[in-house]
């Protein structure tokens, strides 16, 4: 045992340092290192600081083969596999920070889908403005109404127009947002905002034409095309332009009853450019390509991920799962999907009509569905999850080993627990605290809200 | 050695023989002589051996045979020599006690006995060494010949013991001119003495070795050679007796002491060269028996008597009886036990096996701590340095004396024992991993009822759960999300004890009954699309319509069933959506749908008359029927078959099953339950689910006849409701014990195969609360997603 121990300690491994990020490139090829395989990830971080000569030293993460070292380099090999004496190439990221919390904005009621509008968003890049842009966050809430919060907690603009819950809201952009709702209508509103801590959300246009609530939604600004998944099993395809939309559908029954009233402010109503039917059970998700925007993906009650292309207004391509899905998530750079599955998953869906396996990889560690998945906007492989278990995951693609059976199974990389839910017991916890919306943006952080009446901000 | 050549002799040789004594005698002297050739230098041996424990006459001898010598020795130089002789003869080197006293002893006894004829010692004890005379009484009187005494014989009784006379002082003799009688009785003559001899001693000289010692046995003077008189003077001097002679020898160890074990007892020394060169005696002696026996006068064996014969078969039937010695192969059947065929020794059963083959100490517990039975091995391998450390086998007498037992206790049959694997004889069910889905984990739990939940439900297109339960409130529930979407508050003291759905996608029509009313609501406008909740409102209506335009019927129903009466709700509840209610005599405990939504029956089973328990009403046109005119039992539960026109009645022990169209009975079943709760037919309409307050969970195959297919007890407490799942192969019960089972049940069109039941999960999450667990349950209509309500108050769903 004691000469084992001896032997332990003198092993040494070499290693090839490198990093795609140049930022924390070495600053000459240092060429292959030796060191004890006794070393973990901090020992590794404190010496790849060093050889930077880092005033601050950067937590970094290590990847070998694609892996996570999570261990020391000694189990790392044996448990892969690799001998001792072969060339380790370790390559060396940014470590994530874990995410902290920062703030909690209560909200009246359950919180159903949150989007985040600062300089660095989606919407902010695509109306390429020059004014600067104040950091805002979007909450649709399951009373009926959206709310734009400012970054020091307080609802800069309220918007009333929905008859019932607010599903899906998305920022179109700085001055514009889209909410799709269970009332069956898609509401695109005018926001104005001030510097003060006042703004006004107006609606504009309320596209109508779904049988069924609106389940989720996905906007393009620079085509001005909206995207709706509807619990009719529909997809609806819609323009932003009051113009170039086609006239509402007349409403099919003379309004029998009188309870039904008209909303007192008459809002210019318009129809869809198509409505796709395919899917067998409600849509629960919709998105576009992040590279193309004339294809879209939507994810179904009916285990089944369509792609879809937006100019033919056909259905490309079907794969279907053994779950029934909740949410997606590009990952364009990898050509892979995330799906968030009510079986307490994420499946890695390759959409590409040449991939052999359906499901590339699957994360587990929810214990409950899925609602929600944002990407990383730092990051090609990460991404976070919001969950009916009352978490939000983070995950990274490359953090994955192999099960038995040939497959691939990931695990989180950190787990964001609900601020309000301290304390509480973990068997209570998701009933209490669901996580519907979840968004990530660079400047703001992780965005979530859910069943606790909380949006929740941490960041990293 | 003699002795046991003798009897080998007397074994071959026992034919009388014809030849000469002479020759024979011959023979046995000289194998006489060759033995004692070799048994002189043992005798020695045996000398030299037990020198120092020489016995005290044979010591007495020596002092005589000193005494003989006619030396007379100092008293104190008596005792140093009798010493000095004893440490002669232990150095071996010293000749034996005959020849240290001289040949002269020897010769005397040849001298004093000329004459007596020399017969040599007859070994054969039938050969009779005695001549026989005639005494002078007439008697017979043994002559006995004179004993020759070898002279290296160890018989110390043929030591030459010349006068007879004992021990009594020679004084006694003085007046005789002999001092004593031989062994043959003749005088022996006193030597010359006195003053005659006085005389010649002066005129002679003292011859050397002169003692002035009379030898009284012999009466002669005794005399010393140089040799011993050399000893004595060196004695006398207190010198070393002889030359090179150490006093003080170191004590060599032969034998004993440290290191000087005797490992071989075989001597080093070289074979004398006889043991190889073929003896020409033995070779003559061959030779002479060879002819003995070719001529006929030697028979190898002797011809048993008939008394030794009867000896030996006694022996022989006492000593051995081989029960293998006659064995035949014998074909092979079942009484034949052959002898098991052992494997041969491997290295374990060596008493040196290879280190590899020893036990370690872990190995060693292991096989101590195991029951005997159980040890593969009934032994240990055990190491030892040499064959002859092999200890005695210590279980030796404990395994003779099992064996024994076995064979006295054994029966002598074979048991034929079964080989099969108790795992084989269980029915292959498949594995439950590879019976996925099936519901596994209450992922949502939905609160808000204050009291029992008694009833669930799932609309047709799968996105609400409706509940019903004692607080008098139906509650719509969203799947995912578990938020509680609607709710309505039919009564304040009855609770809701069914909410059901109506089938089809085009209209969305929840039925629930609550006290003696089933209350037809739809949902309001936020959950259903304007167009759905038009026909829904249409299709309750159209019964209002009939009624109207069909008076008469209407009226002959009302008259006919006065007590069931369809009508509006009070606007207060028309506003909420309840557009139709339907008030029946009793509360009714089931409300089940026709498949395609036209009609539904309702089952009060507290009712008093038994005719209006069951009711089939069309809600299309408003009207109830009554089937039954008299049923038999207390109606439970009723259900329409899928498929036919088929309805299915459970009283409290039985399922009838009735033909709407032809009005007839179809079939009883008989499930030997006391008190069923619920029944569920299969989508495919074949099989029926039973479920009983008596925890038993029943199958039945119509096909199959009227007794159960299955019977499962799996609950602890009674079983309230149980369910088939709409398309997959699933069905679950829900039960007082706070428990939902979930079953895997696949049914295969194939009528010649029967159905699979597999238990799958028992799911637990429900409290039980003053003995009431799980009340209802209901299917997700396409996922494997089952909810359930529970006493409670919380409704979950499990995914």
């Amino acid at each position: 045992m004691a000469t084992n121990g001896q032997t332990e300690r003198a092993a040494q491994v070499r290693i090839q340092l490198k990093t795609k990020d140049g930022e924390i490139e070495l600053p000459q090829e240092t060429g292959p290192i030796l060191v004890s395989t006794e070393l973990k990830r901090y020992q590794l971080s404190t010496l790849v600081n060093r050889l930077l000569d880092t005033e601050k030293p950067i937590p970094l993460e290590f990847l070998i083969n694609g892996q996570f070292l999570r261990t020391s380099l000694d189990e790392f090999l044996t448990q892969n596999g690799i001998s001792a004496e072969t060339l380790l190439n370790v390559e060396y990221v940014k470590a994530l920070v874990p995410p902290l919390h920062v703030a909690s904005y209560e909200h009246d009621d359950w919180i159903s889908s949150v989007d985040v509008l600062s300089s660095s968003s989606q919407a902010a890049q695509w109306a390429n403005t020059t004014d600067p842009i104040q950091n805002r966050i979007l909450s649709g809430s399951f009373d009926g109404s959206l709310r734009v919060w400012n970054a020091s907690g307080s609802a800069v603009a309220t918007g009333q127009g929905h008859k019932s819950r607010v599903n899906a809201a998305k920022f179109l952009s700085p001055t514009q947002v889209v909410s799709g709702s269970m009332d069956r209508s898609v509401l695109l509103w005018d926001y104005k905002d001030s510097q003060t801590s006042t703004g006004t959300l107006k609606p504009k246009l309320e596209l109508v034409g779904h049988q069924s609530s609106i389940e989720d939604l996905a906007v393009h600004a620079p085509s001005s095309r909206i995207l709706t998944a509807s619990a009719d099993h529909e997809i609806g395809i819609w323009s932003t332009k009051k113009s170039e939309a086609p006239a509402a559908p007349e409403p099919t029954t003379t309004p029998s009853s009188n309870k039904r009233r008209k909303p007192e402010t008459t809002i210019p109503q318009r129809g869809a450019l198509a409505l796709l039917p395919g899917h067998r059970s409600p849509v629960n998700s919709i998105i576009f390509d992040a590279t193309d925007p004339t294809v879209a993906y939507s994810a179904s009650s009916d285990h089944s991920l369509k792609t879809w292309d937006l100019p033919t207004t056909t259905c490309i391509d079907t794969r279907t799962t053994s779950t029934a899905l909740t949410s997606l998530c590009h990952l364009p750079d990898h050509g892979l999907i995330a799906v968030g599955s009510a079986e307490r998953h994420i499946s890695l869906i390759d959409p590409r009509a040449n991939a052999t396996k359906v499901v590339a990889m699957t994360l587990r560690g929810h214990t409950g569905w899925v609602h929600s998945l944002a990407k990383d906007p730092a990051s090609t492989y990460q991404f976070v999850s919001g969950s009916n278990d009352g978490t939000c995951r983070i995950w990274d693609i490359r953090s994955a080993g192999n099960e038995a059976g040939g497959e691939r199974v990931g695990h989180s990389v950190f787990v964001i627990e609900r601020e309000s839910q301290k304390g509480a017991k973990k068997a209570e916890m998701g009933d209490a605290s669901r996580v519907f919306g979840v968004a990530w943006d660079a400047e703001v952080g992780i965005v979530s809200g859910g069943r606790d009446k909380m949006l929740q901000i941490n960041k990293g | 050695m003699a002795a046991q050549r003798a009897g080998q002799k007397r074994k071959v040789v026992e034919v009388p023989r014809p030849e000469p004594e002479s020759e024979e005698e011959l023979l046995g002297d000289e194998e006489l002589n060759g033995a004692f050739d070799e048994g002189s230098s043992e005798d020695d041996s045996e000398d030299e051996l037990d020198g120092d424990e020489f016995e005290e006459d044979e010591d007495e001898e020596d002092e005589e045979e000193e005494l003989d010598n006619d030396e007379i020795p100092s008293s104190d130089d008596e005792e140093d020599v009798r010493q000095q002789l004893r440490d002669l003869k232990t150095n071996g080197r010293q000749t034996p006690p005959q020849k240290l006293m001289g040949s002269e002893t020897g010769v005397d006894v040849s001298t004093l006995s000329p004459e007596t004829p020399m017969k040599p010692l007859e070994d054969g004890a039938e050969k009779p060494n005695c001549r026989v005379e005639t005494d002078a009484n007439g008697n017979e009187r043994y002559i006995y010949g004179e004993i020759d005494p070898v002279y290296d014989s160890d018989d110390s009784d043929a030591q030459v013991t010349a006068n007879t006379i004992g021990n009594i002082p020679l004084s006694y003799y003085d007046a005789y001119p002999h001092i004593g009688y031989d062994i043959n009785g003749r005088r022996i003559a006193r030597p010359a003495k006195g003053e005659a001899l006085d005389s010649l001693l002066d005129s002679i000289e003292i011859p050397e070795g002169w003692t002035g010692l009379t030898d009284p046995e012999t009466g002669r003077p005794m005399v010393l050679n140089r040799e011993e008189l050399e000893t004595l003077k060196k004695l006398t001097r207190s010198e070393a007796p002889g030359e090179g002679y150490d006093p003080y020898p170191d004590m060599v160890e032969w034998f004993t002491g440290p290191g000087k074990e005797e490992v071989m007892p075989l001597s080093a020394a070289p074979e004398p060269k006889r043991r190889f060169v073929p003896s020409m005696h033995e070779h003559k002696r061959v030779m002479k028996m060879v002819k003995a026996i070719k001529d006929g006068r030697i028979k190898p064996f002797k011809d048993p008597t008939e008394e030794e014969r009867e000896r030996e078969e006694a022996e022989q039937e006492f000593a051995s009886y081989d029960i293998w010695s006659n064995e035949a192969p014998r074909p092979d059947h079942p009484m034949n036990i052959p002898a098991p065929k052992l494997p041969p020794p491997g290295y374990e059963e060596s008493y040196h096996p290879p280190p590899e083959y020893l036990p370690d100490k872990h190995e060693r517990e292991e096989w101590e701590n195991q029951d005997e039975e159980d040890r593969d091995r009934d032994f240990l391998p055990q190491d030892h340095a040499a064959l002859r450390k092999v200890p005695g086998y210590a279980g030796f007498i404990k395994e003779k004396f099992e064996r024994c037992l076995d064979l006295y206790l054994a029966p002598r049959v074979r048991r034929s024992k079964l080989n099969i694997d108790p795992e084989s004889l269980l029915p292959k069910l498949p594995d439950p991993s590879e019976l996925k889905p099936f519901p596994t984990w209450n992922d949502t739990t939905y609160f808000g009822h204050e009291g029992r939940v008694r009833s669930v439900a799932i609309d047709p297109t799968a996105r609400y759960i409706a509940s019903g339960g004692d607080d008098g409130t139906i509650r719509i529930w969203t799947f995912g999300t578990g938020r509680q979407e609607w709710r309505i508050k039919l009564s304040s003291e009855d609770s809701v004890s069914v909410v059901t759905w109506r089938p089809g996608h085009n209209v969305c029509i929840l039925a629930a009954c609550c006290g003696e009313t089933v209350y037809f609501i739809v949902p309001p406008p936020e959950l259903i699309h304007d167009d759905i909740q038009a026909a829904t409102r249409d299709i309750l209506d159209a019964g209002f319509g009939y009624a109207a335009s069909n008076p008469s019927k209407a009226a002959t129903d009302k008259s006919k069933v006065s007590a069931v009466t369809w009508s509006r709700p009070p606007t207060s509840l028309q506003d909420k959506g309840v557009l139709l209610t339907l008030t029946l005599k009793s509360s009714p405990k089931t409300l089940t749908w026709h498949r395609r939504g036209e009609y539904f029956a309702t089952v009060c089973p507290s009712t008093s008359s038994t005719s209006t328990a069951v009711a089939i009403h069309t809600l299309s046109k408003h009207q109830t029927q009554h089937p039954f005119k008299r049923l038999k039992g207390i109606a439970q539960t009723a259900t329409f078959h899928p498929s036919r026109p088929l309805f299915f009645v459970a009283t409290r022990q039985r399922v009838r099953v009735y033909d709407l169209q032809q009005q007839k009975l179809e079939k009883e079943l008989q499930p030997g339950a006391r008190w069923i709760s619920s029944i569920s037919l299969h989508p495919m309409g074949g099989n029926l689910l039973i479920s009983s307050y008596d925890k038993r969970l029943l199958w039945h195959d119509l096909d199959l006849g009227s007794t159960p297919y299955k019977t499962l007890r799996y609950h602890s407490k009674a079983i309230r409701s149980v369910k088939f799942h709409p398309t997959l192969p699933l069905f679950a019960d829900a039960s007082d014990d706070g428990t939902v089972q979930v079953f895997h049940g696949k049914v295969v069109g194939d009528s010649l195969e029967n159905a699979t039941v597999v238990p799958l999960k028992v799911l637990r999450g429900h409290k039980v609360k003053s003995d009431l667990g799980v009340l209802d349950l209901e299917w997700h209509p396409t996922e494997a997603w089952l909810v359930s309500a529970g006493a409670d108050g919380s409704v979950k769903l499990w995914t």
